[in-house]
């Protein structure tokens, strides 16, 4: 940047991280600026200040929908690619999480005397609700009749004050929907609200949400997600 | 447990809800959900995808940007920091910056366009992502774009949008060089008092 400062003593170096963010650097003192960034806190909290404070030009620009294969392209990349290495192990949360197969199991067995087996001409439902690293976490069931949902913890969890809230994300939605709150250190049996009764398919994602006590205030998780699974026939 | 479809409504409310779910999904994410990544892409892929078009004026080369981009996220949504930036912010940052590295390397045929085209923008219907957005930053910085000198805003916008190099922006707007770092420089440091203040 030396060369551009000759040429407008106003410019103190101060700026390059405006300029970074506006995009107006050749290649090279991209890198330059990407370099300084891993050393330099300051600078990256300036490049944070002018990314967020900018963001809202790109309002003027009109939404693309891309082509449909983009996405199978993204899920192979994806598929092939390794699994991102999670920053959840490192919080303490995680820490006291206590994982073992046999409890897993005997949580689905817990979890399918809960909704009772009955042979019929609908199979139940089953997940394993799981967190960073896979560990399981919840085993969730629905009935053959679909309209009872049983939650059972397959871990050991703290006793964080926050509220545990349970989502239903059906196949094919971005919306989470509230299927009510759930104790991390008992099975919860739960009715399904009729009018997410045809939504309870194969396929479609239960998760579980830290929340203020008392849930989720807005109506979709305000907190992190600690488990989610998807549902599949039994 | 409200209901409805996530696109109605265009309360503050309604934003901040948006915004928190696509936290949350970024979260999930990072867990290594791919089930969020899709929704992450649902709620996101529009926009983004309009930002890399923009910028390369190639289909395909955004495309395979955009591929890039959420691929990136799947392998580095752990590092997003929700008190850092907004997720759409931290999103449309890797975008464009991704679109800019791959204008620059190439290879991508420039097309050189008078300035007014860049300032002959759309003005699109609201949609989700949009409203993940914190209206009142951007009407802050709406306002504080007009306190600039027009052409300095102008010469602003068009290298933000476009991700072009300050060569190209005094090509475009037919100054020297130095006149136009001159334009943009000032109109950056009184944008950031602006901001600041």
């Amino acid at each position: 940047m030396s060369e551009n400062d000759t040429m407008d003593p106003a410019d103190d170096g101060n700026l390059i991280a405006a300029e970074y963010v506006l995009g107006v650097l050749s290649a090279e003192e991209r890198r330059e600026v990407e370099r300084r960034l891993v050393r330099e806190p300051t600078l990256a909290f300036e490049v944070a200040f002018w990314e967020e404070r900018l963001a809202g030009l790109t309002d003027a620009v009109a939404p693309v929908s891309p082509p449909y294969a983009t996405w199978s392209r993204i899920e192979t990349a994806i598929g092939i690619a390794p699994r991102p290495r999670s920053v959840w192990q490192s919080l303490t949360f995680w820490r006291s999480f206590a994982i073992a197969s046999a409890t897993l199991a005997a949580a689905s067995i817990a979890a399918l005397a809960y909704i009772g087996l009955v042979p019929g001409a609908r199979a139940p439902l089953m997940t394993t609700l799981s967190g960073s690293a896979g560990q399981p976490n919840f085993v969730a069931a629905v009935t053959a009749t679909g309209n009872t949902l049983v939650i059972v913890p397959a871990a050991l969890l703290t006793n964080d004050p926050r509220a545990f809230e349970l989502w239903l994300i059906p196949t094919g939605e971005t919306r989470p929907r509230s299927l009510g709150l759930i104790q991390p250190g008992q099975p919860i049996r739960l009715e399904i609200p009729s009018d997410l009764l045809s939504r309870v398919t194969p396929d479609a994602t239960l998760a579980v949400s830290l929340e203020p006590p008392g849930g989720s205030p807005t109506g979709l998780p305000t907190g992190p997600v600690i488990a989610a699974g998807k549902l599949t026939n039994l | 447990m409200e209901s409805g479809p996530l696109a109605g409504g265009t309360a503050g409310m309604d934003a901040e809800a948006s915004r928190r779910q696509l936290a949350a999904a970024l979260w999930r994410v990072a867990a290594g959900d791919r089930a969020a990544l899709r929704i992450v892409y649902q709620d996101t892929s529009a926009k983004l995808f309009g930002v890399c078009l923009r910028i390369l004026h190639d289909k395909s080369e955004a495309e395979d940007v955009l591929q890039d981009v959420y691929v990136t996220v799947w392998r580095k949504a752990a590092g997003f920091d929700p008190g850092r930036a907004s997720p759409i912010t931290w999103l449309v940052a890797i975008a464009r910056n991704r679109a800019i590295d791959r204008l620059r390397s190439s290879a991508v045929t420039r097309r050189i366009e008078p300035i007014e085209a860049a300032d002959a923008v759309s003005d699109p219907a609201p949609v989700a992502v949009e409203r993940v957005e914190l209206a009142q930053q951007h009407q802050r910085l709406a306002r504080c774009l007009e306190e600039l000198e027009a052409r300095h805003s102008a010469a602003i916008r068009a290298a933000f949008l476009d991700g072009v190099t300050y060569e190209e922006v005094a090509q475009r707007m037919s100054v020297p060089l130095g006149t136009m770092k001159s334009w943009i420089r000032r109109g950056l440091l009184k944008l950031r008092t602006c901001l600041e203040g």
